[in-house]
């Protein structure tokens, strides 16, 4: 088989996982890393989603995750785990900059937030350079 | 003209030497986020738990002076946390985010870090000056 047409067939398997991950429905939460230093999606940066538990406060990880090669983490949550409550997502932000060779100003990023209806969609974006990093509640 | 007297002074010069200092903006009213409580910890590396150094609120112009001494700001893990929750609620608003914690790494505390807090209800951001 030549090169060429193993690289065919590569896309072609690939393009059908990525349908898989997203045949089940997909994940009410969803978050997205840029780097705002570079201008390109913040990829290979791993992430993990707490719930905090109602009565004890304690936090409970619902998943761990690595952004993909556009910064999404797609299946953060299913729709039945998503419950109205406090989470947490924690980004290894500062492991990000070192495997580049650099260091930054912030070890990691935590940001809390709260879920009040979980039948709404719910985007958690993190916009990080290594001196400045901002999010915003989009849907 | 109000006179300054030299305890006033005193009290600046001791207020306005703190190496760190952060400044909180309500971006949505495009006023300084005054009246906001905060903490300062500090990672205690042996015990890995937070220590608290300083608890504050923010003045009518969204500075909190006075958050560490010289001699208390040595290098480490550094943790603000700002009540930003409250801070909503009390101005009658829901917000996403019930506080923020920022955490950041200090290698040579003879320099000078500013922390700012942009914030509206919905968003936030953060950056490091001095």
């Amino acid at each position: 088989m030549s090169a060429f047409r193993l690289q065919q067939l590569k896309s072609h398997i690939l393009f059908e996982s990525k349908i898989a991950a997203m045949s089940g429905s997909p994940s009410p939460l969803t978050t997205h890393v840029l780097n705002t230093a570079l201008g390109v999606p913040g990829t290979n940066v791993t992430l993990r989603l707490y719930q905090q538990d109602t009565t004890t406060n304690v936090w409970q990880l619902i998943t761990t995750g690595t952004t993909n090669d556009d910064g999404r983490c797609p299946g953060l949550i299913t729709q039945e785990q998503f419950k109205a409550g406090v989470y947490k997502l924690h980004f290894e932000t500062g492991q990000y900059w070192a495997s580049m060779g650099q260091t930054s100003f912030y070890p990691y990023v935590e940001i809390v937030f709260t879920i009040t209806d979980p039948g709404q969609k719910y985007h958690v974006p993190l916009l990080v350079s290594r001196f400045s990093y901002s999010t915003y509640r989009g849907s | 003209m109000k006179s300054v007297n030299s305890k006033d002074l005193q009290k600046m010069a001791v207020a306005e030497s703190s190496p760190l200092t952060t400044h909180v903006l309500n971006t949505s009213d495009g006023v300084p986020g005054a009246k906001m409580a905060l903490s300062l910890h500090r990672l205690d590396t042996r015990l890995m738990i937070w220590s608290m150094i300083s608890v504050g609120t923010t003045n009518e112009d969204g500075y909190c002076p006075g958050l560490i001494s010289r001699e208390a700001f040595i290098p480490g893990m550094y943790k603000l946390r700002f009540e930003t929750g409250s801070y909503w609620e009390g101005l009658g608003k829901t917000s996403f985010y019930p506080y923020v914690e920022i955490v950041f790494t200090i290698h040579n505390p003879a320099e000078r870090f500013h922390l700012p807090l942009l914030m509206s209800s919905f968003s936030y951001s953060t950056c490091r000056g001095n």
